[in-house]
């Protein structure tokens, strides 16, 4: 919980780093040999150029909240889950299976089965390091990275060895889940679909979670400072573990957002690296449940926008890239270049009272200043 | 003193930090061969002025001039070659070397100029050990002496870098009674006979009076004045370091104490390296008492208490709190039991430091019906409300109760505490170094609220290093020393330099008989 002035410089420096990035991606445009005028106009153009598009843009948008939060709310408990992307394939996997297996049963029911495993096997699979961390004490983020590896490596040997479709069509993955199963779109042809519904609850129920509840005050203590929350009678441990399975467990719900939303059956490439990008987006909001909502349909818009302006004007999508590690990088640096702009701006003017008082000339105010 | 030659001087000295002017304007010179005391509330910028003294911090005006020169680099080599020396309130030693490797760290003497010459080292610290009759073996290792004595080991170190002037941080904060006396003896030599400079930094008002001939009170950064220490009692200084008059006198003794609400049996505790600690303690604290613990640090006081609040689990003995075997509960069991705990450390336990004041002071208590509906959605206008009420009944100061605590003085950190810990109203509390680190005035208000809760039927046991303060506040007073009890008083029946020898393990002078 920040004062109010603090958010207000936060923000601030927030859009001068995002200003500064475009301005050196616009400059890496010019110095390959193209337009930034074009380059940035293909961009918002493939952002929000047509409804399939917009769609595309809102659907990436959820994502990189979904798992933003994700991050947010492990890192407020105390642990830096970098394996989200583990979790959600294990979660896009079983609830893939689910669909598969279960496409005998009413509509409704195969999708609730489905979110329910995909929730609980992703919560399963960020249980381990959890309690890795609270047991034995060893360091979450190795863990959690080498999980990841396990989780995509499982995941691919199983869409593609015992699981894998004995359609020839179908060279990689499974066999495509029943259409009458997977989720409505909202908009046609684009990857928007009505799983957009459940990502709204779950972002509710998220901030709800972070910012208005006892638990979540709780995780935040914890979090902060593990000894004072267990010395204060709260359950740390039970509380960290608790922050790390909600973690996980959305991670695992967007795995299978990601299949009944628009992918329709489990494959190696189920996610491209998606967890790392929400967590960046997390991190650069300083784990702020607002912030990570605002700031998903940024780069929701931007990582859309890249793919299109690489279709259209040849500007590599990489430039995304750079852009989003710039803003990073300048957030990053944030702090510090605050408190000495600061500290340099005070110390100025504390030399210019003292010198002033030294030649006797304001002595009487400066002394109730002081006070 | 009166012709004494001035040997550091500071003129119109100014040191702003982010938010805080730490110094201002503050002027006043020291004089060779005398011993300055510098005293003042915690934040009142004595030691943010020794440090720009001693180079670490680059004043923000004004200038520093040592032996007749104006200091134009601030850095402590500068410092140090200019003949002054620091023993910072941490000592900075690398415990395992020997006396001898750390006195002479940085300045080594070699052998062919390549090979470090431990030989000359020890023969160099057993020739100032001679010169200057701090008596300690140089080929001790540091982690195997007293504190005293590494305190001894630090001055020694200064001298051998060939300081003339030696600032001495709160440099009796750690030791004992007859440690402090001789340490005092110390400085008496060292200015008398080698005409050293001693600046000495304190909280301890008899200390200044014992020691020192002129004595600087600082407040809020300004120098309110400087006395020749014979012109001045503790009672004007006091009043000086806080703008106030202030009432350190005798605290009221209260009636019998009622039933027994803690009760330690045989109680054996490990600390962190898995050794013991607590060897076998038995205490019983009964409602209305205060039982303080006298204790030098780190002989098992601290395990016993992280045992009895459910912090520590003890390798056997029993605990009873409150007629309940709390053995082996949790913190949170035993506060629901009716304990509450002011812990020894605030930064590391007793607060979170980037939470604000607010959930400082609500935590332990969010999921009562008063602030939360069902335990779940939090009422954060009477949290709020709560937090104001306190943050005044308190007199925390501060931006409001939104500011991180992280960001406050110590004092106003452990007021938070306090009030926190003191709002559970419990039948039962323990008190742990309750005023370290903590200026006069809030020391005043903690120990007449530590009383109070006395007062109200409550037992209460308490350790502290300020042997000063056990005397004050206690009913009864154990000794603890390696981890056993080995002596029980009423408040009055013992002085504290006799205390100490309880304290020290040195039974010689033991009537014989306690436990």
């Amino acid at each position: 919980m920040k004062t109010l002035q603090n958010n207000k410089k936060y923000i601030i420096s927030l859009i001068i780093s995002i200003a500064i990035a475009l301005l050196i991606g616009a400059i890496l445009m010019a110095v390959s040999g193209f337009s930034p005028i074009e380059g940035y106009g293909a961009m918002i153009d493939g952002a929000i150029g047509s409804p399939r598009l917009l769609g595309n843009t809102i659907e990436k948008s959820m994502e990189l909240c979904l798992l933003g939060l994700a991050t947010a709310i492990g890192a407020k408990g105390g642990l830096f889950n970098v394996g989200g992307e583990g979790q959600l394939f294990v979660g896009a996997l079983f609830s893939t299976m689910i669909g598969l297996w279960l496409s005998d049963l009413p509509t409704f029911l195969v999708i609730i089965i489905a979110v329910i495993v995909s929730i609980v096997t992703g919560g399963i699979y960020a249980l381990i390091p959890a309690l890795l961390k609270t047991k034995l004490n060893v360091d979450e983020v190795i863990t959690t990275i080498m999980l990841n590896t396990v989780a995509i490596k499982v995941c691919t040997y199983f869409v593609n060895g015992p699981w894998n479709s004995p359609l020839k069509s179908i060279s990689q993955g499974t066999d495509y889940i029943d259409k009458s199963i997977v989720f409505s779109k909202i908009i046609q042809g684009s990857n928007l679909s009505t799983s957009f519904f459940i990502g709204t609850v779950v972002t509710v129920f998220m901030w709800f979670l972070m910012k208005k509840t006892t638990v979540g005050l709780e995780i935040n203590v914890t979090g902060e400072n593990k000894r004072f929350s267990f010395f204060s009678g709260l359950k740390a441990n039970k509380l960290m573990v608790t922050s790390m399975i909600i973690s996980g467990a959305i991670c695992g719900l967007v795995g299978m957002m990601l299949i009944y939303g628009y992918q329709g059956h489990m494959t190696q490439s189920a996610s491209n690296e998606y967890y790392f990008d929400g967590m960046l987006v997390a991190m650069i909001m300083n784990y702020n449940p607002i912030g990570i909502i605002i700031m998903s349909f940024f780069f929701g818009f931007m990582a859309t926008g890249a793919t299109m302006m690489d279709m259209q004007v040849g500007i590599s999508v990489q430039l995304y890239d750079v852009i989003f590690s710039i803003i990073i990088f300048l957030m990053a640096a944030q702090t510090g270049i605050m408190v000495w702009l600061e500290n340099r701006k005070t110390q100025k003017k504390a030399k210019q009272l003292a010198e002033e008082k030294a030649k006797g000339l304001v002595e009487e105010t400066a002394g109730k200043e002081a006070e | 003193m009166e012709n004494k030659e001035t040997i550091i001087e500071f003129k119109n000295i100014s040191m702003q930090f982010p938010g805080v002017l730490a110094n201002d304007n503050v002027s006043f010179d020291i004089k060779k061969g005398e011993v300055f005391a510098l005293v003042g509330e915690n934040g009142a910028g004595k030691s943010t002025l020794m440090n720009i003294l001693y180079g670490i911090n680059t004043p923000t005006s004004g200038e520093v001039i040592i032996g007749g020169k104006k200091v134009e680099k601030y850095s402590p080599s500068e410092a140090i070659s200019r003949g002054i020396g620091m023993v910072h309130q941490h000592f900075m030693l690398v415990p395992s070397f020997t006396v001898a490797q750390n006195i002479c760290l940085s300045h080594e003497p070699r052998k062919s100029k390549i090979f470090y010459d431990l030989k000359g080292a020890e023969a160099a610290t057993e020739k100032l050990v001679q010169e200057y009759g701090l008596v300690v073996d140089p080929k001790a290792k540091v982690e195997s002496i007293s504190v005293g004595l590494q305190q001894r080991v630090e001055i020694l170190k200064t001298l051998y870098r060939g300081a003339d002037v030696l600032i001495l941080d709160e440099p009796t904060a750690v030791l004992t009674p007859q440690e402090t006396e001789e340490l005092f003896n110390v400085i008496r030599r060292i200015v008398k006979e080698k005409d050293m400079t001693v600046i000495i930094i304190t909280h301890k008002l008899y200390e200044v009076m014992a020691i020192s001939d002129r004595v600087g009170v600082m407040r809020q950064g300004k120098l309110v004045g400087v006395n020749e220490t014979k012109d001045v009692n503790e009672k004007i200084l006091a009043s000086m370091m806080v703008g106030r008059e202030v009432l350190l006198d005798e605290i009221e003794r209260f009636g019998e104490p009622g039933e027994t609400k803690i009760e330690v049996e045989d109680l054996v505790v490990t600390d962190n390296r898995g050794i013991i600690a607590c060897n076998g303690i038995n205490l019983k604290v009964r409602e209305g008492e205060i039982l303080g613990i006298a204790a030098i640090e780190g002989n098992g006081q601290s395990e016993l208490l992280e045992a009895i609040t459910g912090m520590r689990k003890p390798v056997s003995g029993t605990i009873f709190l409150n007629n309940h075997d709390t053995t082996d509960m949790d913190p949170g069991q035993i506060r629901e039991l009716g304990l509450s705990h002011i812990p020894e450390d605030r930064m590391t336990t007793g607060v979170s430091l980037q939470s604000d004041i607010t959930t400082n002071l609500v935590i332990g208590k969010e999921r009562t019906p008063h602030f939360s509906k069902w335990g779940i959605a939090l009422k954060k206008s009477t949290i709020h409300r709560y937090a104001e009420d306190l943050f005044q009944r308190f007199d925390m100061r501060g931006a409001g109760v939104d500011t991180v605590v992280g960001s406050l003085s110590g004092g106003n950190m452990q007021k938070v505490v306090v009030a926190r810990e003191l709002s559970f109203d419990a039948p039962i509390l323990i008190v742990a170094q309750p005023t370290r680190g903590v200026d006069v005035g809030a020391m005043e208000f903690i120990h007449k609220c530590i009383v109070d809760k006395r007062n109200d039927g409550g037992a209460v046991l308490l350790v502290s290093a300020d042997l000063d303060e056990v005397f004050r506040l206690s009913d009864r007073i154990i000794t603890i020393y390696e981890g056993k009890v080995t002596g029980e008083f009423k408040a009055g029946e013992i002085s504290k330099m006799d205390i100490s020898y309880y304290m020290t393990g040195d039974r010689s002078n033991e009537e014989g008989g306690t436990n």
